[in-house]
């Protein structure tokens, strides 16, 4: 089985993410964790695949014949994305080679600091009261990939993404702060999170 | 043979639980969803986003205060809040807007036009026994050859999606969904106030076919009299015994509609919608094989095999045999249930209602939230599977909101687009982050920004809500392209 991405063919294991990110190309994938199952929130793995726009990280590389990473309408779409997760605050991507890509880091560049009148809530809550890290929310883009590492890696639980819509945070317990919620201090969310939203409190501060 | 719901994995208990808590204290607090949380066994953070992810629980005593419907049906009707009175979002009594207080049982009177479906409730089981007699192999060829689909709004075939679940060889969880959370529809209560026998021979025949370990009914949380009326007709006497089903009160929200999230909510998680795949039918409830039904999908097969699959496809289209529910509600003069076959047209139908109440109808929602905005060149427009029209409007549920000229259209879309933008369930960025804003885009008539973002978020959304989030505005934007300027 093969699938023919930007008119080369490669194997179709796995996903279409894992099939373009084995063949080389740059795409952003927020949300994807190497270490656990697609999530699907972020929405910035976009790509044609056989004429429609589809997530890359949650689609078979087998379901799908050709892959397009950068016509017109997805690289449009996408950046219409990346604008709407850089308008929610200010998310610095945090790996060097990360889940960014070059163009999630350009839009997020371009975005920082520059307050264009979008953004929506206030997304401000500073929780430093766990020793080892903190969580800035002006940098969280609600990803999940903290809470599903918490919850599906690690068995603990300790946080979740409360509320709905916009209301939606990463909380701790039944909103309580981490010091007093069951977090072990493992820094398996720390680990996963793809902006500076939870950081380690010594060393890896930028 | 079923399994009986304390057989589930424990954390099957938080929504049951929730609503129950909920219910004797009128909201909850971080203390009783923490204990909530011990005795479903789950960590207390995973209650919590469950629960704070419901629509219609408090985290805060709402004491004394007077509710007020602010449906669309209710707010064409001149729905105002008054001081001190709690904002609703739709009460699902568009017939008799504008709806204030508690639920009732849906009034008989509003059942307009009954076909083969809401006629006299059932009081045999002549359906179930003639699938008992001709067999299983011949009973699930006559679903198939009647051509049911589903009626809850994506109009699968029946027969296929059993299918699906029947090839995996496992045993199979059968989810009826009466959730119902779209405002303008209300045919779910109808049937479970009215005919709740009618929709147990339906799920009794599903449960002969597809031998299911679970069947969960998940009847919407405030349709208090509904879920009375299933249950007090599950309790009197010679009911089927193949079915002993699980009564799941939910916990309200557009999204439960996504057959995912439902099942999310039946396992205690967060309801937001999973990835596909795998499918439901291929790993659905706690991983089984799961067939998802709404109720008037399965009413339905109650009466295909009363009557047969040959007088099942005598009404309706040819692609889409049978009867639908509309649900007629705004400014029309008899709002309500109306049996109609699929296919039938919208003026017919606007015309059976009465029409107006004043002057001439100038807009029909049709699909509510999801669907879009027809104007009166459209009316000829038969309602059928597939898009109404190119800007996304559809049948959907069959939720038919009428706007006459006393009506804002202007307001009747931003209210759609509200809804929306209230509704996402926050779990994928261009919904959550993208809907509030085509709302405020429309708001300041600011067309330029608004067409790139529709695109955005119908094509990137993960789930049917923020995909077709955009329709009703796109439908405005055609019809009406003055009201946005
Ligand atoms: S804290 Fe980080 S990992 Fe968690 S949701 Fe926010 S951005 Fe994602
Ligand atoms: S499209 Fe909207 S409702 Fe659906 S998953 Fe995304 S945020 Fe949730
Ligand atoms: S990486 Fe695919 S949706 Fe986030």
């Amino acid at each position: 089985m093969s699938v023919r991405i930007d008119g080369r063919e490669f194997p179709a294991d796995g996903s279409i993410l894992d099939a373009v990110l084995a063949a080389g190309i740059d795409l952003p994938h927020l949300c994807k964790d190497d270490n656990l199952p697609a999530i699907g929130a972020c929405r910035t793995c976009l790509v044609e695949a056989d004429g429609r726009v589809v997530a890359a990280c949650s689609a078979p590389a087998s379901s799908v014949r050709e892959v397009l990473t950068t016509t017109e309408r997805v690289e449009r779409i996408r950046r219409g994305v990346l604008e709407l997760t850089a308008a929610m605050g200010d998310p610095r991507p945090d790996l060097p080679h990360g889940p960014c890509g070059v163009q999630a880091r350009q839009t997020f560049a371009a975005h920082a600091g520059v307050s264009n009148g979008l953004s929506r809530r206030e997304r401000t809550a500073v929780d430093s009261t766990n020793p080892f890290f903190s969580f800035v929310e002006t940098a969280c883009i609600l990803c999940g990939r903290c809470v599903a590492a918490c919850q599906q890696l690690q068995h603990i639980g300790a946080i979740g993404l409360a509320g709905a819509g916009l209301a939606t945070r990463v909380t701790p317990g039944a909103s309580i702060t981490f010091r007093e919620s069951i977090c072990t201090s493992c820094g398996s969310c720390v680990a996963a999170c793809p902006t500076s939203a939870l950081s380690p409190k010594t060393g890896g501060a930028e | 043979m079923q399994l009986s719901p304390e057989s589930l994995p424990r954390r099957a208990r938080l929504l049951p639980l929730l609503h129950a808590e909920h219910g004797r204290r009128g909201w909850l607090s971080p203390e009783s969803v923490t204990a909530i949380a011990r005795e479903a066994r789950i960590p207390v953070a995973e209650a919590w986003e469950a629960a704070t992810s419901y629509r219609d629980f408090h985290f805060e005593s709402p004491a004394g205060k007077a509710q007020v419907c602010t449906g669309l049906s209710c707010q064409l009707a001149g729905a105002a809040t008054e001081a001190g009175e709690a904002v609703m979002g739709c009460r699902f009594r568009c017939y008799e807007a504008p709806a204030r207080g508690h639920d009732q049982p849906f009034p008989e009177q509003f059942i307009r036009e009954a076909g083969p479906l809401l006629a006299p409730d059932v009081t045999d089981w002549r359906g179930l026994e003639r699938a008992r007699s001709v067999g299983r192999e011949a009973a699930l060829a006559e679903i198939e050859s009647s051509g049911l689909r589903g009626r809850g709004g994506a109009y699968f075939p029946v027969g296929r999606k059993w299918a699906g679940a029947l090839a995996q060889n496992r045993p199979i969880a059968l989810v009826v969904n009466a959730e119902e959370g779209e405002p303008g529809v209300f045919k779910d209560r109808a049937l479970l106030c009215r005919r709740p026998r009618r929709v147990l021979e339906g799920i009794a025949i599903a449960a002969e076919l597809l031998q299911p370990a679970v069947v969960a009914i998940v009847v919407n949380g405030e349709a208090e009299a509904a879920r009375m009326s299933l249950e007090a007709a599950l309790a009197s006497p010679g009911l089927p015994q193949n079915v002993d089903p699980w009564v799941v009160p939910g916990g309200g929200g557009y999204i439960l509609g996504e057959e995912t999230t439902l099942l999310n909510a039946l396992e205690g998680r967060k309801p937001v919608p999973r990835l596909r795949p795998p499918y439901p039918v291929e790993s659905g409830l706690f991983g089984m094989p799961t067939v998802i039904n709404n109720v008037e999908t399965l009413a339905n097969l109650s009466v295909a095999f009363r009557d047969g699959a040959a007088a099942f496809r005598s009404s309706g289209t040819v692609d889409a045999p049978g009867t639908k529910l509309f649900s007629v509600s705004g400014q029309v003069r008899e709002p309500g249930v109306y049996e109609l076959p699929l296919g039938i047209r919208l003026a017919e139908v606007i015309e059976r209602a009465g029409g107006a109440v004043s002057g001439s109808v100038t807009a029909v929602l049709t699909g509510g939230p999801s669907g879009g905005f027809l104007a009166p060149s459209e009316f000829g427009v038969a309602l059928a599977p597939g898009v109404l029209h190119p800007t996304g409007a559809m049948v959907g549920a069959g939720g038919l909101v009428v706007l006459d000229e006393s009506s804002d259209v202007r307001a009747a879309v931003l209210a759609m687009a509200r809804f929306n933008a209230e509704e996402s369930c926050g779990k994928c960025t261009p919904c959550r982050e993208g809907s509030p804003r085509m709302l405020d885009f429309l708001r300041e008539n600011d067309a330029g920004s608004l067409e790139p973002l529709l695109e955005v978020v119908g094509a990137a959304s993960l789930c049917g809500l923020g995909q077709m989030a955009p329709n009703p505005l796109r439908s405005a934007l055609h019809f009406w392209p003055e009201l946005f300027r």
